[in-house]
C-alpha cells in the first residue's frame, strides 16, 4: 500500500490544432488525403499544428493534502484536472491513486431546468457519484445547507441563480470522496453563502483529513486554503511548495508583467515623423513587505518621447487604460499645451486603492490640436493588480470596473 | 516501480479497446434510472395532455397510414383491419427511430456533461434506449386494447402462443437501435452534417421495413434484401403473433437476433474506443 493518493507520471497532453478546428466531412477527407499522398508532412507533435497543452507534469498528492493549482489562462491548469477527472486522456503518461475521486469542475451538472429542486438533488447527487441511500440520508442536511427548503418542489428554472447554485453547490458539498477535485466554484453565490463553502471546504479538509486538489485565480484562498501549492505556466510546473513563497514568486516573475520599456536599449524608437517613444515605465509605490501590485497600491506611470513638428499647433498626450476583456477602464489625457522641437516627458499618478483586480494594459496616445492624432502606442504596458482583502470572510471577484476606495458612512438618524 | 500493487486506479494513455467494464455500469444502475426518470418527468411537463401523449401519437400515425395507404393508394394489408395493421409497425417504428435519435446525438447533447463528470458514457445511450423501452410498453397496451376492442367487436383475428416472444421482438429493435446508434453517435460528435444526412435516411429506412406494407408484397427476387433488415422479421412476426395469418418467419428471426447482436457489439466497441478521445473534439 502506498503512502500517496495520487501519483502522477510524465503527463503530456497535445491537441491537434489543425484537426481540432474542422468538424466537416469534407475537410477531414481533405486531411486525411493529405497525410496519405504526403507522409512526409505527416504531422508530428513537433509541427505547428500541435499545441501542448501539458508537458512532462510530475506530482504526487499525500493523503489529507490541499494542493492549489495557480495559473493564468491557458497554462494547462483546466486540462490536468479534466486528466485527474478521467473526462479527457493524456496523450502520454499516467496517473494512478488510491480512493474514490469526485470532481467538482462546475456545480449543479446535469440539472435540469424543468425538474423541481428534489428531483434535481437525486439527479446530481447520482451524477456525482453518491448512491441513492447516501443521498437519502443527507438530504435533510443539503436541503438545510441550501436554504431553498421552501422551493424544493418547485422547477428549478423558476430559481433565481442565487438559489440555483446555492442549491448546486449543497449537493457537491455533501459529497463524501476520499479525494475532492475543485474548479473556482467559489466564485458564485453571496458572501454569506461563500462563507459556509470555504469553512465547509476547511472543514473536509480538515476534520475530515480528505485530499483536495484545488484550482483557483485568487492567492488569497489559496493562501488560506491549500497546504501546497503548485505553479503551472504554458503546461510545465514551474514551482512547488510552500502557499506563500510559491504565491510571491509567481506573482514576481509572472511573464504577464510588463512593467516597463527603454526603447533606447533596443533597435529603434515605436513612432513616427512626429513622435517617437524612448521609454514608458510604471513605477509601483509598494507598501513595506509588498512584493506584488495588489487593489491598494498606488502606481505612477511615466514616459519620455521625442516631439518632432514644426508648425504651430498644440499638442495632447493621453493614457488609455484597458481591462483583460478589452473594456476602456479610462481615457486620460494631458492639458494643450505647445511645445518646442525636443524630449518630453510625461506623469501619471493612479492612486491606491482604485482599480479592481484583474490583468490591464496601458496605451500612449499623442493628440495634435485636439483633433489630428499623431500617434498610438498600443499595450505598452501590462500589469496585473492582485486582490486583497482586510476581512478573509468572502473571496468572491468583486464586481465592478474599478474599486476605488470611497467611503461609504452611516449615521444613525433616529433610535 | 512499474507495478500496479497499493493502487486502487491508474489512468494512462492506453485506451483498452475491448474491455466493457459491465461491473462499472451496474454500479451506476441507480444513475440510469435516475436519467430515464428525468426523461419522463421532462417529456410531460408543460404540456396539457401530459402522458396521453404516449397514447396519442400511435393513433394519429395509425390514422393517417389508414387514410394514405390504405384508403388513398388502397396497399393490401394482409386481410388485416387496416388499424391493427398499422398500429403495431407504427409503434416499433416509433420505438427504433427514436431510440436511434436519441442515442446518436449522445456527445452532442451532454457534452456540457460528459466535459464535467466522469461516469461511464454508455450510461447515457443505455439511459434512452429505457426510456423508449417504457413507452413502448405502455404502447403496447394500447396495441392490446385495441386489439380486444376488435376482437370483441367480432372480427375474426387469432393470437397465439408466440405472444410470449413480444419482449424478444423488443429486444432485438432495441439492440439494433441502440447498435446503430453508438456507431452514428460517434460521428455525429465529429461531422455535423451527418444530423441532416441522417434525418434523411432514417426517414426512407422507414419505407424499407414493412410498416405501411405487408412483406408479401415484396418480389421474390428482392426478398433476401428485404429480410436481412433486421426490423423485418420483428414486424412480421410481431403480427404473426397476434393475427396467425402467417407462419412466424423463425429463420429470419434467428437471423435478426443475430445482426442485431453483432451492430450492438460494434457499436458498444467503436463507442468505447471513441469516447475520450471524442471529447477533445466536441
Amino acid at each position: 500500500m502506498s503512502n500517496l493518493m495520487i501519483k502522477a507520471e510524465n503527463i503530456s497532453k497535445f491537441y491537434r490544432l489543425g484537426v481540432l478546428s474542422s468538424g466537416t466531412l469534407k475537410e477531414d477527407l481533405k486531411n486525411w488525403w493529405n497525410r496519405k499522398s504526403l507522409p512526409e508532412n505527416a504531422a508530428s507533435p513537433n509541427s505547428k499544428n500541435y499545441i501542448w497543452a501539458l508537458r512532462d507534469i510530475h506530482f504526487e498528492v499525500k493523503p489529507g493534502e490541499v494542493l492549489g493549482i495557480i495559473g493564468k489562462n491557458g497554462s494547462g491548469k483546466s486540462t490536468l484536472l479534466k486528466i485527474v477527472s478521467r473526462i479527457t486522456l493524456p496523450t502520454s503518461g499516467r496517473i494512478r491513486g488510491n480512493g474514490r475521486i469526485a470532481s467538482l469542475l462546475e456545480v449543479g451538472t446535469g440539472f435540469h431546468s424543468e425538474l423541481t429542486g428534489r428531483e434535481n438533488t437525486y439527479l446530481n447527487g447520482h451524477i456525482m457519484g453518491m448512491k441513492k441511500k447516501e443521498i437519502d440520508r443527507k438530504f435533510d442536511e443539503i436541503v438545510d445547507f441550501s436554504g431553498v427548503e421552501r422551493f424544493l418542489d418547485t422547477p428549478v428554472k423558476r430559481y433565481s441563480s442565487g438559489m440555483y447554485v446555492r442549491l448546486a453547490f449543497a449537493v457537491a458539498a455533501h459529497l463524501d470522496p476520499e479525494i475532492l477535485i475543485i474548479d473556482e466554484v467559489l466564485a458564485v453565490g453571496d458572501a454569506e453563502f461563500q462563507k459556509k463553502c470555504i469553512g465547509k471546504m476547511k472543514s473536509v479538509s480538515g476534520e475530515e483529513g480528505k485530499t483536495i486538489l484545488f484550482v483557483s485565480h485568487n492567492m488569497q484562498v489559496i493562501q488560506n486554503l491549500c497546504n501546497r501549492a503548485m505553479v503551472l505556466e504554458k503546461g510545465i510546473i514551474t514551482g512547488s511548495g510552500n502557499p506563500e513563497s510559491v504565491i510571491s514568486q509567481y506573482l514576481k516573475s509572472s511573464d504577464q508583467q510588463f512593467l516597463g520599456h527603454d526603447y533606447t536599449l533596443t533597435a529603434g524608437l515605436p513612432g513616427n515623423e512626429f513622435i517617437r517613444v524612448q521609454k514608458v515605465e510604471m513605477i509601483p509605490d509598494y507598501l513595506p513587505q509588498q512584493q506584488f501590485i495588489d487593489t491598494r497600491t498606488a502606481l505612477r506611470i511615466h514616459f519620455e518621447f521625442w516631439y518632432d513638428v514644426e508648425e504651430a499647433g498644440d499638442l495632447m498626450a493621453g493614457i488609455q487604460l484597458f481591462n483583460f476583456t478589452g473594456e476602456m477602464i479610462f481615457d486620460l489625457t494631458s492639458e494643450r499645451q505647445v511645445f518646442e522641437k525636443g524630449l518630453i516627458s510625461a506623469e501619471c499618478l493612479i492612486p491606491g486603492n482604485f482599480l479592481n483586480d484583474g490583468a490591464y494594459t496601458v496605451s500612449l496616445v499623442f493628440i495634435r490640436n485636439a483633433a489630428i492624432r499623431l500617434f498610438y502606442l498600443e499595450s505598452c504596458l501590462s500589469f496585473d493588480v492582485e486582490d486583497y482583502r482586510e476581512n478573509g470572510s468572502w473571496y468572491g471577484k468583486w464586481a465592478g470596473m474599478v474599486r476605488p476606495g470611497f467611503p461609504v458612512r452611516l449615521t444613525p438618524l433616529q433610535q | 516501480m512499474d507495478n500496479n500493487a497499493g493502487w486502487q486506479w491508474e489512468i494512462n494513455a492506453n485506451q483498452r479497446w475491448f474491455r466493457i467494464n459491465l461491473k462499472e455500469i451496474l454500479q451506476y444502475k441507480e444513475l440510469i434510472l435516475r436519467f430515464v426518470r428525468r426523461d419522463i418527468i421532462a417529456s410531460y411537463q408543460q404540456t396539457i395532455l401530459g402522458p396521453f401523449w404516449v397514447f396519442l401519437q400511435p393513433l394519429f400515425t395509425t390514422f393517417v397510414y389508414f387514410i394514405i395507404f390504405s384508403r388513398v393508394a388502397k396497399i393490401p394489408t394482409d386481410n388485416i383491419p387496416p388499424m391493427l395493421f398499422y398500429l403495431p409497425g407504427s409503434i416499433i417504428w416509433t420505438f427504433y427511430s427514436d431510440s436511434l435519435s436519441s442515442t446518436m446525438y449522445t456527445f452532442v447533447t451532454n457534452a456540457y456533461i460528459f466535459n464535467k463528470v466522469y461516469f461511464p458514457r454508455l450510461i447515457v445511450p443505455l439511459s434512452y434506449i429505457l426510456f423508449h423501452s417504457f413507452r413502448i410498453s405502455i404502447q403496447l397496451l394500447l396495441f392490446i386494447a385495441v386489439y380486444l376492442f376488435f376482437a370483441f367487436g367480432g372480427k375474426h383475428i387469432h393470437p397465439n402462443a408466440s405472444m410470449l416472444l413480444i419482449p424478444v421482438y423488443i429486444f432485438i429493435t432495441a439492440s439494433f437501435a441502440l447498435g446503430c446508434g453508438l456507431i452514428i453517435s460517434v460521428y455525429t460528435a465529429k461531422y455535423r452534417d451527418l444530423d441532416n444526412v441522417m434525418q434523411f435516411l432514417l426517414r426512407l429506412f422507414m419505407f424499407a421495413a414493412p410498416i405501411v406494407y405487408p412483406a408479401s408484397l415484396i418480389p421474390e427476387k428482392y426478398k433476401l434484401v428485404f429480410w436481412l433488415n433486421p426490423l423485418t422479421p420483428v414486424i412480421e412476426a410481431f403480427r404473426s403473433s397476434f393475427f396467425s395469418h402467417r407462419p412466424l418467419p423463425l429463420f429470419y428471426l434467428g437471423i435478426s437476433i443475430l445482426s442485431s447482436l453483432f451492430i450492438l457489439a460494434l457499436g458498444i466497441v467503436l463507442f468505447n474506443r471513441r469516447e475520450k478521445q471524442i471529447m477533445d473534439v466536441i
